[in-house]
């Protein structure tokens, strides 16, 4: 998979430049989306007795389920806790992902994660984690956020940690 | 359930207005760092775990000061206390003479 990063395709991905386009397309967005309180969730319990989820939108996907489309997708994949480096695929064309190819944790720290349960630094690791791909309308991301966030707490999960591209 | 992001665009996390983000300054892509560097991951993780403990309330984008590829990461041995650069971090934000955030919050569900 090439290294290169565009965005839509056609707009070239440096640094800064990728910065001013992600201010660009989520800014008006999320200033007409997240009106009124922010949520608070305190921790209830002691980290080392915490289950703890991975959420990336690093477009972090099992190799053997649907790709994320590259120009926009709305949906998310699970992902098993038990996953290997050699299990997972990255369908993302908005980032330079010559690193994370070559090690996951970049924008999936599962192995990192699995390290700590093993050292009982968390309680446990989530059976299930989710993986997000490129999608510049966070209106149409809603549904499936708000499905992430329903199967998160219902499975139990203390702790979701959020990785971006 | 509790919820920390890692945000890259400091503009966006505070758009976002999640209950609690760290932010980088490092290039996309590498959120928790550089390739095969697991000290250095490690010690994003324990900020991270470090800010789901510790953050006083809701709103809170915390800048980690790290440089990219200019640091040198220790192991981290004691999880249960926040590293000094988070710690120090977050009492810019929080502690006397801070700018106090006058975005409320809900009450603990």
């Amino acid at each position: 998979m090439s290294g290169s990063a565009t965005l839509f395709g056609v707009i070239p991905v440096g640094s800064a430049f990728g910065r001013f386009v992600s201010r660009l397309i989520a800014l008006p967005q999320l200033r007409r989306l997240t009106t009124g309180d922010i949520p608070w969730t305190p921790l209830r319990k002691p980290i080392a007795d915490c289950t703890v989820a991975l959420i990336s939108t690093g477009g972090v996907h099992l190799r053997g389920d649907h790709p994320f489309h590259l120009n926009g997708d709305s949906t998310y994949r699970v992902i098993p806790g038990s996953a290997r480096r050699e299990d997972l695929a990255i369908s993302h064309q908005a980032y330079d992902k010559t690193d994370a190819l070559r090690d996951i944790n970049l924008v999936f720290p599962i192995e990192r994660l699995r390290e700590l349960e093993a050292e009982r630094v968390i309680g446990r690791l989530s059976d299930v984690h989710y993986g997000f791909g490129l999608m510049g309308s966070a209106q149409k991301l809603m549904p499936a956020i708000k499905e992430v966030a329903r199967r998160l707490g219902r499975s139990g999960v203390d702790l979701a940690l959020l990785v971006p591209a | 359930m509790t919820t920390v992001g890692l945000a890259l665009v400091k503009e966006v996390a505070y758009a976002a207005r999640a209950p609690r983000f760290l932010y980088l300054h490092w290039p996309f892509g590498h959120a928790l760092g550089e390739p095969g560097n697991v000290p250095q991951q490690r010690a994003v993780l324990h900020d991270m775990l470090s800010m789901a403990v510790a953050a006083p309330r809701a709103g809170l984008v915390v800048p980690l000061p790290y440089r990219w590829r200019r640091e040198a990461y220790a192991a981290t041995l004691d999880w249960t206390t926040p590293g000094p650069a988070f710690s120090t971090a977050l009492a810019s934000l929080t502690g006397p003479g801070s700018i106090s955030d006058p975005r409320q919050h809900r009450a603990p569900a």
